[in-house]
């Protein structure tokens, strides 16, 4: 919990400054003219260089690709080009019916598979007026909980290893590999588990799963002491990450950072506090806020992040309910296989919701959830059709590498990869 | 099952996108007496005439429709007064309708301050997509509007580096999720796939880049050279740029 | 799907690289069976054991499945028994190429490239639906299977495989190694004509036409047809 602060609302030791109504008071941006910002010299120009790292690159993280023009060891100029894994899942959506994009968005982002199902469905249903039962509440909670986890321990192998420390990737790969048992022995797949339905689950619980959860949720913080130990007070990790990557409160709101990097930079803002859903509001938990705004806050941040999942994982399944996992709405249900076996218009019914897909009312929701990323908002449009008229993602890793280049430059080469690898960006919800 | 009823629920999968109206679907009517919400006041007070309709959706979500002359000067008050200050721009894309129906650029706000959230639209007609960029007063809109423009070929005015940002820069089928794009593209496969396989070194970079590399004598990094696999050609010409 | 055809022109790679010298498959019964030329044939023995016992990956992870490739590589799944630790992330000094997830069109020159950067002898698997046949994007912006792009040895089926998946296709490729003749052919033919794809344009055109009823086909099954969209002025000059 060192330089973790959990009451801050705003950082002002940095030079933001607190208007009158609470609020940072920040100077508009001067446009600057594209052409002065790279003033060329004659006499200097033939030092400066062109790099392009990607867009297969072990240290991008997937396919990103950046072109940096340096000088010396300095980064000047910082572009990144995208789009290298742009997979149209915005279009294929168009054409496929509400309950059938699910699998698409476990595509989407693969390192939380379960957060995007549920907050696609969530969108759906809210834009449907469909309120699901509380056992789907509680065990959607529950699996978002543990996903965000299972992100949080790649990024940290990863982070690990882009910073020299593989015994870390080790580590939390173990970890990560319990939470695809608990995946697989629930959905059947490790990654890609298209879990929810528009009004409910693919199915309930197995038996046993919860005792499977909870076996985990007792030893994992074993693990999470034993990186945290070898991590936090290390002065090659401190070395390499404080400092670095600094991007101030102000700032950090300006260009839409959400999730632990803004949180690092000392902004109070979690979807889960300021816009509860699925009764957020009653569990017990803490988020925590950085003072500095850098790599090494950012890091803090996400450890505290799992430790308080741990903690909502707990009350969740103590407050777990019994009854049904789905909504009893023939809108969107199934009927019970034995009923569409045995009487012709439950055989219709189940025949009509396969075949032509839930029909949504006209109208649209724009709803968003706390990710492990950050604020992943999905807007779902319907025009009365059984598809929808468009679907869309802001995934919360496009608009933090897009404040990339402003905190790297200036900065020195071997710092673009500390920084890049500290935003816990996902390439496929990036380009979508 | 007859076997019209099952070649209908056959036909049902193969439909495609629901069939649009001329005009872009409305919600049902309102309920008397819409919930108010302070920012929807203080902007028609404000600015009378450029402010649209107002319509909620979804229970909580309200929409505002605002005149797409005035939206720059309406955004950047929005961000700016204190009694409204939406400093998080948390989306910002478009609305293709299809059947000639005006797109609808589409901005999510909320206010970190005040803890509100207020969805801005703005219609444009397909023949006039163009609108004036929010890029000086939400950092955030830079990529977004960037995608916005290569999604749908909405140009933002004043944005100072509006270039595609997913499909290649010199992508030459069009604007993918209009809605008379169609899902697989306009050319063939073989065509695509040949497209693709001979792309240049310069398609890969943008123009800002290639001018840099130019001004500065350096060669491009290697990305898709001329010439055989393996060895970078001697004699490459002195701009870096191979023809 | 037509891709026995003879008539698919334009691959000449193909034909090389399978498995010259054995047509009908005669002499794979080992590499320690009595075959004429007994030294070459211990040659050829010793050369494969090496070559199959150290494999140096080179990791092509776009998406999904580059997770499940970093997972064969953790802990519990450790590739490393199979003389593959080294994963080779320069192609340069790599002999098997694992491209594993989606490769849209914007990427597919780059993989032509490090496909063209590794040398002979290499392999290549394909990792997942996506990468061998488009998978569910089948869109406008998705290669509709890497094999219109670089020769592929394996394909490794599952959306993303599964750890044990991806081993399978790797010993699959120390298999094919095993029964390789380097003496004879100690570099594989590989016609791949500079931008262009390596099968003929037909083919790229019957393989990656829709199929399945996922999406709004024009050829959904053999059912029925619906109001097929034919572009015949699509292609360009």
């Amino acid at each position: 919990m060192q330089g973790v602060k959990k009451t801050v609302v705003y950082n002002v030791s940095r030079g933001a400054e607190l208007g009158a109504d609470g609020g940072l008071v920040r100077a508009p941006i001067v446009p600057v003219e594209t052409e002065a910002a790279v003033e060329f010299d004659a006499d200097i120009g033939g030092e400066h260089m062109l790099i392009n790292i990607g867009p297969q690159h072990p240290a991008t993280h997937g396919v990103l690709r950046l072109v940096l023009e340096l000088d010396g060891e300095t980064v000047i100029k910082c572009t990144p080009h995208i789009g290298y894994l742009h997979s149209s899942f915005e279009k294929l959506g168009e054409y496929r019916d509400w309950n059938q994009i699910i699998p698409l968005t476990d595509r989407m982002d693969y390192l939380a598979p379960l957060i995007y199902n549920c907050a696609y469905a969530m969108a759906v249903e809210k834009m449907m007026g469909v309120e699901v039962t509380e056992r789907c509440k509680v065990v959607r909670v529950i699996l978002m909980e543990m996903d965000r986890i299972f992100s949080h321990l790649l990024w940290l192998g990863t982070t690990g290893i882009d910073l020299g420390a593989f015994t870390i990737f080790l580590y939390t790969f173990q970890e990560r590999e319990r939470i695809y048992n608990l995946h697989e022995a629930y959905t059947g797949a490790r990654i890609t588990t298209s879990a929810t339905r528009i009004g409910g689950m693919m199915a309930d619980l197995p038996p046993g799963w919860i005792e499977g959860l909870m076996e985990f949720v007792r030893t994992f913080p074993r693990t999470l002491a034993e990186v945290d130990t070898l991590l936090t007070n290390n002065s090659i990790w401190i070395g390499r990450t404080q400092d670095v990557g600094l991007i101030s409160a102000e700032d950090a709101v300006n260009f839409g950072l959400s999730g632990a990097n803004l949180r690092a930079s000392g902004v109070d803002y979690d979807v889960r506090k300021d816009r509860p859903y699925y009764d957020y509001q009653t569990y017990e938990f803490d988020v925590p806020i950085g003072e500095q705004g850098d790599i090494y806050d950012r890091y803090l941040c996400r450890m505290e992040e799992m430790r308080q999942s741990l903690r909502i994982i707990e009350q969740a399944v103590d407050r777990l309910p019994g009854g049904s996992i789905n909504v009893d709405d023939p809108r969107v249900i199934l009927p019970t296989k034995t009923a569409a076996m045995n009487d012709m218009e439950s055989m219709i019914h189940h025949f009509k919701v396969v075949m032509e897909g839930v029909r949504a009312p006209v109208g649209e929701s724009w709803f968003s959830v706390e990710s492990s990323k950050g604020e992943l908002g999905m807007y779902v449009v319907s025009d009365g059709g059984s598809k929808p008229v468009r679907w869309r993602v802001r995934g919360p890793s496009f608009i933090n590498i897009a404040a990339l280049p402003y905190m790297i430059e200036g900065a020195l080469l071997s710092d673009v990869i500390a920084v890049n690898a500290s935003l816990d960006i996902v390439l496929g919800e990036i380009d979508r | 099952m007859s076997e019209g009823e099952f070649r209908k629920g056959l036909d049902a999968l193969d439909s495609g996108p629901a069939e649009s109206p001329k005009e872009a679907p409305s919600p049902p009517p309102q309920p008397e007496g819409l919930p108010p919400h302070p920012t929807v006041e203080a902007l028609r007070e404000r600015f009378v005439e450029a402010i649209g309709r107002h319509v909620m959706v979804a229970g909580d979500e309200h929409i505002v429709y605002v005149d797409r002359d005035r939206s720059l000067e309406i955004l950047q008050w929005l961000r700016d007064d204190p009694a409204q200050r939406y400093d998080f721009l948390q989306d910002l894309t478009a609305i293709d309708y299809g059947n000639g129906v005006s797109l609808q650029v589409v901005y999510q706000l909320w206010s970190t301050i005040h803890k509100r959230n207020v969805r801005i639209k703005v219609e444009l007609p397909l023949d006039a997509l163009e609108l004036e960029s929010v890029y000086y007063v939400w950092r955030a809109s830079d990529w977004l509007e960037r995608e916005v423009y290569d999604m749908f070929g909405v140009v933002f005015t004043g944005h100072p580096d509006l270039r595609r940002i997913l499909m290649p820069y010199n992508y030459a089928e069009g604007y993918p999720l209009r809605k008379d794009f169609p899902l697989r593209g306009r050319f063939s496969r073989a065509e695509q796939t040949r497209r693709a396989l001979s792309m240049k070194t310069e398609d890969h970079y943008s123009p800002r880049e290639l001018e840099i590399a130019a001004r500065l004598g350096q060669r491009l990094p290697d990305v898709m050279p001329e010439g055989g696999p393996g060895i970078p050609s001697p004699e490459s010409s002195p701009d870096g740029r191979e023809d | 799907m037509g891709l026995n055809d003879p008539s698919r022109g334009g691959a000449p790679g193909t034909e090389a690289r399978s498995l010259p010298g054995h047509p009908d498959g005669s002499g794979q019964g080992g590499v320690f069976s009595g075959a004429p030329g007994f030294l070459t044939t211990r040659l050829d023995a010793v050369v494969n054991w090496s070559r199959e016992n150290s494999l140096w990956p080179m990791p092509f992870g776009t998406a999904c499945c580059a997770i499940e490739m970093m997972a064969t590589a953790a802990s519990r799944y450790d590739l490393a028994r199979f003389g593959m630790e080294r994963m080779s992330f320069s192609p340069r000094q790599a002999d098997m190429l694992i491209c594993a997830g989606r490769v849209p069109y914007k990427m597919a020159s780059v993989l032509r490239r490090i496909w063209e950067q590794m040398p002979q002898p290499k392999w290549a698997i394909s990792m997942g639906a996506c990468a061998s046949s488009g998978g569910v994007f089948d869109a406008y912006s998705m290669v509709q299977g890497i094999d219109t792009i670089i020769p592929v040895d394996v394909y490794v089926p599952g959306c993303p495989p599964r750890p044990e998946g991806l081993i399978y296709g790797i010993l699959m490729i120390q298999e094919k190694i095993r029964r390789s003749k380097p003496t004879e052919d100690w570099i594989a033919e590989e016609d791949l004509i500079e931008g262009l794809p390596t099968l003929s344009p037909e083919t790229v055109d019957l393989i990656a036409a829709p199929f399945g009823n996922s999406t709004n086909q024009n050829r959904s099954s053999g059912l029925i047809s619906t109001g097929a969209v034919v572009r015949p002025n699509d292609r360009q000059p």
